[in-house]
């Protein structure tokens, strides 16, 4: 289990053999960054998905935002923001929270081309979201859906940092103690008043910029010690 | 730009000078922005040979430094920082953030290009906020359409120069000043002027005295010629001559005497009437007469702001007026009461003595009497306290608030118990003792005995600088005067239900920066006593460096040419003048000048602040 991300790019080989020619393919063939490399130098792709629920298999997405970071920078001419056309109905209530509505949806795009540009924006990057497991979850089964098999993706998960962080040092976590908003004002970043998958996206990379910032490294640290464990 | 981002562009739109931008600029300048998170004590750049870039904080807090521990600024949310956009900084200057802070960042370039059309942004970018403010005060001094300001003493005392010498009977020289159509002869010994002969001094000193016509003019001339340089405004003239109360002014220049100017000159070029004024008030017979000649000053104010005159102007012309009255208030007490029973100064505090009065000051005085005094003595000056303090309430001098005052026995003492005041003040600082009579370190003699004042000045120039906790508390005290800025480079306005919505330029602008003056000449024992002498005074002193007393005085004029403009358009609309500006009365640009001499002000107190660790006490 311990070793999973040092195989990330065994994974990816076996599966790039496998893939079916196309975007899936396209994407498994840009090797993934060196994990030794320093984060700062690595590629990272900050994204979120705003879904109709949490479960992989029969909730679905309703929009991704994405942005760049290199460098410690985030840059705002990389901001992407997609809504995603849905022939299913929504329901609970999500809808509420996001704003997005049937009329909306309706002029959105089609789920295949958005899971065609997500793929080609992450060649060669480093996935960073904020509790990681629905955008890999939800990317993966979109993957399935459309091309058969599912992607290895190397993330980084602000949730999870921030977890282990209290853990190292000992300290019991406070429920919802782990959430975006929470965590941003423990470092002092702004309130967003917007809930769009790009500003939770700009959110959770600002976030990541706050814990590096604040990790106390000697020296640049390498991404490895970043890459989610599962 | 994606909509998705509209909160990031709304925050950028908010901020001066990009809220001047239209709305596609203000897109692709939002989407050209990266975005860096500063851990506090980090420096800025984060990354050392970064290309020209401007930050605007999002959040957070950054300190500007310039060689070590020399604060220059201090910048917080919505505030831009413009230090990096030039391709060379300055070799000793580095930032650092004092609080986590999240920026906004744009390459300069990008910038310039995107916004090559708004010549006030790129005129921002390029000049951080003291310059700017520099800018503003000279082009505010260029629209002001003074003549007095800017016509020279050399340029007007043109023709031929009448000159006799001592010897010259009075009546060969009235014959050469008739003969010339000149009010005044200079007279010359051996090419150097030794006096001054005048039509009045012929008439006053000869004609009603019976002095024979063939008497040396030696004998009646004003032997201790009061003088001007060439290149001197006549503003300087005018402010000389009502001053020392002369109507003809010998002009100079490096190769000698150049000629003489007269009030007629002067009042040629406008119509002013201080010197009369002085003149006037000098002649009243009554208190009547006093109140009528000071219903001038609203005028005279307006005359000069109109001029383009700034405070200094203002204020010189104002206290001399103040002076003025207060003498003849103190010699028609004296024509009533008998001569006083031992020597007095009638000593003048705060605006008055720094000779920044406008005209609806309060009164602020007091009286050091001689240490003879007598237990029976105080009977005559408690009657002319009173007489003249009554006096100046009613010429719209309204009494003290506070009761600084010299019917106040508390300020009515002897020099010896004056002394002992200044001495507690300063080696036993308490903060409510110093509020209340930190108005008297500027203090200055309107009449009587300069040298019962001298000698405690001097005491206190001695003792000030030494005392630290002094200087402490004063500027603790100084520090409940802070300039209205809050979040966002916004105003914050007053709202006490009689001035709502404006801005006090005095107690939020111009006191701030009249009590670090005072406390940087207390710490350097300086003589000087008007703000502007002060920082001029103090600069480069350990106090005070060059730069910061140069942005100060900027701050200082820009903020005191508003009140006076501010001033001047009540008075011009029949209100009585005050200090609470709404700033809707300001153009978008005076409003960013404002803020920026409030950020100079702001940024000089946290420096004090720092200095005197006021935290600590």
């Amino acid at each position: 289990m311990l070793n999973w991300p040092f195989n990330l790019e065994g994974k990816r080989r076996r599966l790039l053999n496998k893939a079916p020619a196309g975007p899936l393919r396209d994407y498994l063939e840009q090797p993934f960054p060196d994990r030794n490399s320093c984060i700062s130098d690595a590629a990272l792709l900050a994204m979120d998905f705003e879904t109709s629920g949490l479960d992989t298999k029969k909730d679905h997405l309703l929009s991704v935002g994405h942005v760049e970071l290199q460098h410690n920078r985030i840059l705002l001419d990389t901001a992407h923001h997609q809504i995603i056309r849905s022939t299913r109905d929504i329901s609970g209530g999500n809808v509420g929270i996001h704003h997005i509505t049937h009329d909306r949806t309706a002029l959105g795009q089609a789920l295949p081309q958005v899971v065609e540009s997500i793929l080609q924006q992450l060649r060669g990057k480093v996935l960073l979201a904020h509790h990681a497991a629905v955008e890999i979850g939800f990317l993966q089964q979109a993957c399935t859906n459309i091309y058969g098999m599912a992607p290895v993706i190397p993330a980084i998960d602000t949730m999870q940092l921030a977890r282990q962080r209290l853990e190292r040092r000992q300290q019991p976590c406070k429920p919802n103690q782990l959430r975006l908003f929470n965590l941003r004002k423990q470092y002092g970043l702004p309130a967003y008043q917007a809930h769009n998958a790009l500003m939770d996206a700009i959110a959770t990379a600002e976030l990541f910029l706050a814990q590096l910032a604040h990790g106390n490294y000697r020296k640049p640290p390498p991404l490895k010690y970043f890459l989610l464990r599962p | 730009m994606e909509i998705e981002l509209q909160e990031i562009r709304d925050f950028i739109a908010a901020i001066p000078p990009f809220d001047r931008l239209p709305e596609n600029v203000l897109d692709i300048l939002t989407s050209a922005l990266s975005i860096q998170y500063v851990r506090r004590g980090g420096n800025i750049p984060i990354e050392k040979d970064s290309a020209p870039t401007l930050h605007i904080l999002r959040q957070g807090a950054i300190a500007l430094y310039s060689g070590k521990d020399n604060l220059m600024g201090m910048l917080g949310e919505g505030d831009v920082c413009t230090s990096f956009c030039a391709a060379e900084v300055m070799p000793d200057f580095y930032v650092k953030a004092t609080e986590d802070t999240l920026l906004y960042s744009i390459p300069c370039d990008k910038l310039s290009r995107l916004v090559e059309d708004d010549q006030s942004v790129l005129h921002f970018i390029r000049h951080s906020a003291a310059q700017r403010l520099k800018e503003a005060v000279s082009n505010m001094q260029e629209q002001s359409s003074s003549n007095l300001l800017h016509t020279y003493a050399g340029d007007i005392c043109r023709g031929e120069l009448i000159t006799a010498t001592p010897d010259t009977s009075i009546q060969d020289g009235a014959r050469l000043m008739t003969e010339h159509g000149v009010s005044s002869l200079i007279l010359m010994q051996d090419n150097d002027p030794v006096g001054l002969i005048t039509d009045r001094d012929i008439r006053q000193r000869c004609v009603a005295t019976g002095l024979g016509v063939d008497t040396p003019m030696a004998e009646i001339m004003t032997g201790n010629i009061i003088s001007l340089g060439a290149s001197e405004s006549l503003f300087d003239a005018l402010l000389l001559m009502t001053h020392k109360q002369v109507h003809h002014l010998p002009v100079f220049d490096d190769s000698g005497l150049k000629g003489i100017i007269t009030t007629t000159d002067i009042m040629r070029q406008e119509g002013l009437s201080t010197v009369h004024l002085t003149g006037t008030i000098r002649k009243a017979e009554s208190l009547q007469a006093l109140i009528e000649a000071s219903k001038m000053l609203p005028r005279i104010q307006l005359q000069l702001t109109t001029m383009g005159a700034d405070l200094r102007h203002v204020g010189y012309a104002v206290t001399a007026v103040t002076g003025a009255i207060t003498r003849r208030l103190i010699e028609l007490a004296e024509a009533d009461l008998g001569t006083a029973p031992v020597p007095w100064a009638w000593i003048a505090a705060g605006s008055q003595a720094r000779r920044e009065q406008t005209c609806h000051s309060d009164q602020d005085n007091g009286l050091i009497i001689s240490d003879k005094m007598q237990p029976g003595d105080d009977a005559w000056f408690a009657s002319m306290a009173k007489y003249v303090n009554d006096g100046l309430n009613a010429c719209g001098y309204i009494y003290c608030p506070g009761d600084i005052m010299a019917s106040n026995p508390k300020w009515r003492q002897p020099a010896t118990v004056w002394q002992g005041y200044f001495e507690q003040w300063i080696e036993q600082p308490e903060p409510m003792a110093l509020m209340l009579s930190s108005i008297f370190f500027d203090l200055r003699v309107i009449h009587g005995k300069e040298k019962l004042l001298n000698r405690i000045r001097e005491n206190i120039l001695r003792k000030a600088p030494k005392n630290q906790l002094f200087l402490a508390h004063m500027t603790r005290n100084s520090l409940t005067h802070r300039p209205p800025l809050g979040f966002f480079r916004d105003f914050v306005l007053v709202h006490d239900g009689q001035h709502d919505d404006t801005l006090d330029l005095k107690h939020s602008g111009l006191v701030p920066i009249i009590d670090m003056a005072r406390i940087y000449s207390l710490a350097e024992g300086l003589k000087e006593i008007s703000t502007e002498d002060r920082l001029r005074a103090a600069a480069g002193t350990p106090s005070l460096s060059k730069g910061g007393s140069a942005n100060l005085l900027d701050a200082f004029e820009f903020i005191s040419n508003l009140r006076l403009e501010h001033q001047a358009t009540q008075i011009r609309e029949g209100e009585s003048p005050d200090n609470f500006m709404s700033p809707k009365q300001l153009s978008k640009l005076e409003r960013e000048h404002l803020k920026d001499a409030f950020k100079v002000v702001q940024t000089m107190q946290a420096t004090l602040e720092m200095r005197y660790q006021t935290d600590r006490i």
